[in-house]
C-alpha cells in the first residue's frame, strides 16, 4: 500500500514548524470542564510529554486530539492548517493505557493485520518486534501476555503505523526499571528518524530522560508548556518534575 | 502546508479485515458453544420429523389419495429448520454481538477506528463476517438434508433453496440487529438484551396480536418470524425480500452512524434520521412490489395451470369486497385458498375488507357478513364460499370466458418415505460434536511458522 508523502515519517521537516496545535480544545461532561481551553503545540520530531495529576485530563486530551471524542470547542492544526476530526486517523495515531487489542488472538496474528493494513513487509514487522523485544510473545494469545509484553506489542503496532505523530498514554506502565530504559531507546530512535511523540506518564523521572518539552496540565487546564529550564524559570521550582507536579496536585 | 492526504489512505485492504473478522469470531466461544448445542437440537428434530413423516407415509401407503399431500418440505424441512430458527433467534445474537461488543469491552474499538477504513467498511466486514459464521452455524442443518436424502427422502431443490434462501435472510436481518445494537450500547450484555427484547418480542408479537384487527394487525407485521413464514410456505416473494434487504440495509447504516465515538450525539441523531427515511422509502417501494414465485413441487400458493393460464387474460379490474372479520376463520381460508392466489395471478386486483371493523361475534348477526362480493369490470357476484372451485367459476362467468379444461398429469404424486433416522442421531450426538470440536482446536492453533519467523528477527 502507498501512503501519501504528507504522513510518512521520513519526510524532512524544519524543527522549529509546530506540527500540531491544540487551539482552546474545551470538553464538558455536563457541568465539569474536563478540558478548558487547552492551547499547546507540538514541535516536528520531538518528544512532547503530558504532565499532570491524575483527574488532570490528560487521556481526555489525548483523545480528543486523536478524535475518538468530541470537543464541545476549538480545533487541532496541522502545520497551520485546520485538520478536521474524520482526518486526525491519517496523521495522528493514538495508543491508549491499559487495552488488550482482540484478547483471543496470537501476537503473530494481531502484528500481522496490522502490517497488512498499513502494507508492512515481513522486514518490517520483524524490525518492529526486535526493537521492542517481542519475540517470545508472537506465539501467545494476547490474553496470555504480561502486563509488559502486552505493552510491547502496543509499542509494536505504533512502530508499524506510519502516521508521523503518535500519542502515547502510559507507555511505560508495566515495565521495569531495565525495561523502561529499554523503550526510551526505541522511543528516543523513533523521534531521531522524524516521528513525534506525545506522551503522558506518571513517571516523571522517566519524563524528565526522555521528553524534549512538557506541558504540564492540571484540573484541565494548562499551567505551563517548555523546556524543564523554561518550566523551572516560569514556576520559580528550582528542582525537577517531581516538585512542579506535586504543586499542581 | 499540507494537511493529510485521507483518501489515499482509505484504501487499506478489505481481506485484511476480514481475515480479522473471522478469525475474530472463530477465536471465540460463542460459535462453537451454539454449534455444539445445534447438533442435538437439530438432530432430535429431524428424527422426530422423519418418524412423523413416516407414519403418514404409512397411512398413505393404504390410502394412495393421501400420499399427494405428504410433501418433504412441510414435513421434514420445516420442522428441521425450525430447531435453526430457535437457534438463530436465541444464540445467534451473542455470535454476532461478539463481533463488535467485545472490541468495544476490551478497547481494541479505538485502535480499529483508527485504521484507514471507512466505518462502513468496518460494518460490512463485520456483517460479512457474521454471514460467515451464519454459514458455519447451517452445518447441523445441511447434514440434516443430507441425511434425509441418505435414508431416500426426496429434495425439490427450488423450495429447498428458497426456504435456505429465507433462513439466511432471516441470519442476516438478526446479524444487522445485533450489529446496531452492539453499536448502540456500552457493553454486550446491553447489546444482547437489546436484541433479544426484539427477536423474542417477534415471538410475543405472534402469540398475542396475530389476527387481530386494525393496529395489532399492523404491528403483528413487524414480527422478525413473519419474514420466514412466506418463505416455509414456498413462496418467493420480490417484496419480502426486498423489504428484508432494506432493514439490513438501514441497520447496519444506522451502526455505522453509530459506531464512531468522536462524534457527537446530536450529528449521530441528524444521520440516523436520514437513515430512517431513507429505509422508510425503501421499505414503501419494497411493498408494493407484486411479484412473487411459488417453488413449491405441489404449486400450493397457485391455481391449476389450466386455471393460471385463463386468470392472466383477465385485464379488467376485479374488486373483492369481503364481509369478513379478519379473525376469522373463514376469511383465513379465502385469504389463503382464493385471494393471496387472485392477487398473484391477476393483474389487477383490488381487496376491501368491509368487516374490518366488525368482530367475528359482533359482525356475525348481520346479513351481509359472510358474504364476498366479486366486482369484475363493472359486473358483480356474491357467495359465501371461501373455496376456489366455486369462486373461480364464478369469476369466468362475470368475464364471459369458457371454463378451461382440467389439465391432467400435472398432480402432485407426493413423496411419501416411511424410513427410520434413528441412526442419524449417532451423527448429530456424537460425529459431528466432534468434529466441531476438532474445528474448534484447529481455529485454536498458534499461526503457522511463516508468521511467527519473525521471532528472531528474521527479514527474509
Amino acid at each position: 500500500m502507498q501512503h501519501p508523502a504528507s504522513i510518512d515519517p521520513m519526510t524532512p521537516v524544519q524543527p522549529e514548524t509546530p506540527l500540531l496545535q491544540a487551539m482552546d480544545l474545551t470538553k464538558r461532561y455536563g457541568e465539569e470542564r474536563v478540558l478548558d481551553d487547552v492551547r499547546f503545540s507540538v514541535r516536528c520530531a520531538e518528544v512532547l510529554g503530558l504532565i499532570g495529576p491524575n483527574g488532570a485530563g490528560k487521556t481526555t486530551l489525548l483523545e480528543a486530539l486523536a478524535a475518538l471524542i468530541a470537543v464541545d470547542s476549538g480545533a487541532v492544526l496541522w502545520r497551520g492548517a485546520t485538520l478536521a476530526p474524520a482526518d486526525r486517523r491519517a496523521s495522528i495515531f493514538y495508543l491508549p493505557d491499559g487495552i488488550r487489542p482482540w484478547q483471543e488472538q496470537y501476537v503473530a496474528r494481531v502484528l500481522k493485520f496490522f502490517a497488512a493494513v498499513y502494507g508492512r513487509s515481513r522486514a518490517q514487522i520483524a524490525a518492529a518486534v526486535a526493537a521492542v523485544g517481542l519475540g517470545p510473545a508472537l506465539r501467545k494469545p494476547v490474553f496470555a501476555l504480561s502486563k509488559g509484553y502486552a505493552r510491547r506489542l502496543m509499542w509494536a503496532l505504533a512502530l508499524l503505523c506510519p502516521q508521523p505523530l503518535l500519542l502515547l498514554d502510559e507507555p511505560f506502565d508495566g515495565f521495569d526499571l531495565k525495561q523502561t530504559r529499554e523503550m526510551m531507546t526505541v522511543l528516543r530512535r523513533t523521534a531521531a528518524a522524524g516521528r513525534t511523540i506525545v506522551l503522558s506518564t506518571h513517571q516523571l523521572v522517566d519524563a524528565e530522560r526522555v521528553c524534549d518539552r512538557f506541558v504540564l496540565l492540571a484540573g484541565g487546564r494548562v499551567r505551563g508548556e517548555g523546556t524543564l529550564d523554561e518550566l523551572r524559570a516560569r514556576t520559580g521550582i528550582p528542582t525537577g518534575l517531581e516538585d512542579m507536579f506535586l504543586a499542581l496536585a | 502546508m499540507r494537511s493529510p492526504d485521507t483518501s489515499a489512505a482509505l484504501r487499506a485492504p478489505f481481506g485484511a479485515l476480514l481475515a480479522k473478522e473471522i478469525w475474530q469470531i472463530l477465536g471465540g466461544r460463542a460459535l462453537w458453544t451454539m454449534l455444539l448445542l445445534l447438533g442435538p437440537l437439530i438432530g432430535y428434530s429431524f428424527v422426530q420429523a422423519v418418524s412423523l413423516y413416516a407414519e403418514a407415509s404409512l397411512a398413505a401407503s393404504q390410502s394412495p389419495a393421501l400420499a399427494s399431500s405428504l410433501s418433504p418440505l412441510d414435513g421434514v424441512l420445516v420442522p428441521t429448520f425450525g430447531a435453526f430458527y430457535v437457534a438463530v433467534t436465541l444464540l445467534f445474537p451473542f455470535v454476532a454481538i461478539r463481533v463488535l461488543g467485545h472490541e468495544k469491552e476490551t478497547g481494541a474499538l479505538q485502535l480499529l477506528i483508527q485504521l484507514p477504513y471507512r466505518t462502513s467498511t468496518l460494518i460490512a466486514a463485520k456483517l460479512a463476517a457474521t454471514l460467515a459464521a451464519w454459514v458455519i452455524a447451517a452445518v447441523p442443518v445441511l447434514s440434516a438434508l443430507a441425511a434425509w436424502i441418505f435414508v431416500g427422502g426426496h429434495l425439490d431443490a427450488p423450495e429447498t433453496l428458497n426456504l435456505l434462501f429465507g433462513h439466511f435472510l432471516f441470519g442476516l436481518l438478526v446479524g444487522a440487529l445485533a450489529l446496531f445494537a452492539a453499536s448502540i450500547s456500552e457493553s454486550a450484555a446491553t447489546a444482547a438484551i437489546v436484541t433479544l427484547a426484539v427477536t423474542i418480542g417477534s415471538w410475543v408479537l405472534d402469540f398475542t396480536v396475530a389476527g387481530r384487527p386494525g393496529f395489532f394487525d399492523w404491528l403483528s407485521r413487524l414480527s422478525l418470524t413473519q419474514a420466514l413464514r412466506t418463505f416455509e410456505q414456498g413462496l418467493l416473494s420480490a417484496s419480502l425480500v426486498a423489504g428484508i434487504l432494506a432493514a439490513v440495509a438501514a441497520l447496519a447504516a444506522l451502526a455505522a452512524v453509530w459506531l464512531p465515538p468522536g462524534v457527537p450525539t446530536r450529528g449521530k441523531l441528524a444521520r440516523s434520521l436520514g437513515c430512517l427515511l431513507a429505509a422508510g422509502v425503501a421499505l414503501a417501494i419494497a411493498a408494493q412490489l407484486r411479484a412473487s414465485l411459488d417453488v413449491t413441487a405441489d404449486r400450493r400458493n397457485s391455481f391449476p395451470a389450466a386455471d393460471q393460464r385463463t386468470l392472466r387474460e383477465l385485464r379488467e379490474p376485479l374488486i373483492v369486497t369481503v364481509h369478513l372479520a379478519p379473525e376469522d376463520p373463514r376469511y383465513v381460508d379465502l385469504r389463503r385458498n382464493v385471494l393471496a392466489k387472485l392477487e398473484r395471478t391477476l393483474p389487477n386486483v383490488t381487496l376491501r375488507l368491509a368487516g374490518e371493523r366488525q368482530s367475528v361475534l359482533g359482525g356475525s348477526g348481520e346479513e351481509s357478513y359472510g358474504v364476498v362480493d366479486y366486482d369484475y369490470g363493472g359486473r358483480l357476484a356474491s357467495t359465501r364460499s371461501t373455496s376456489p372451485r366455486e369462486v373461480l367459476p364464478l369469476l369466468y362467468g362475470l368475464a364471459g370466458v369458457p371454463l378451461p379444461a382440467p389439465a391432467t398429469g400435472e398432480e402432485y404424486p407426493g413423496h411419501p418415505l416411511v424410513a427410520n433416522a434413528d441412526a442419524s442421531l449417532a451423527w448429530f450426538l456424537c460425529g459431528l460434536p466432534l468434529l466441531i470440536i476438532a474445528a474448534w482446536w484447529w481455529s485454536q492453533r498458534p499461526p503457522g511458522s511463516r508468521l511467527t519467523l519473525v521471532q528472531d528477527g528474521d527479514p527474509s
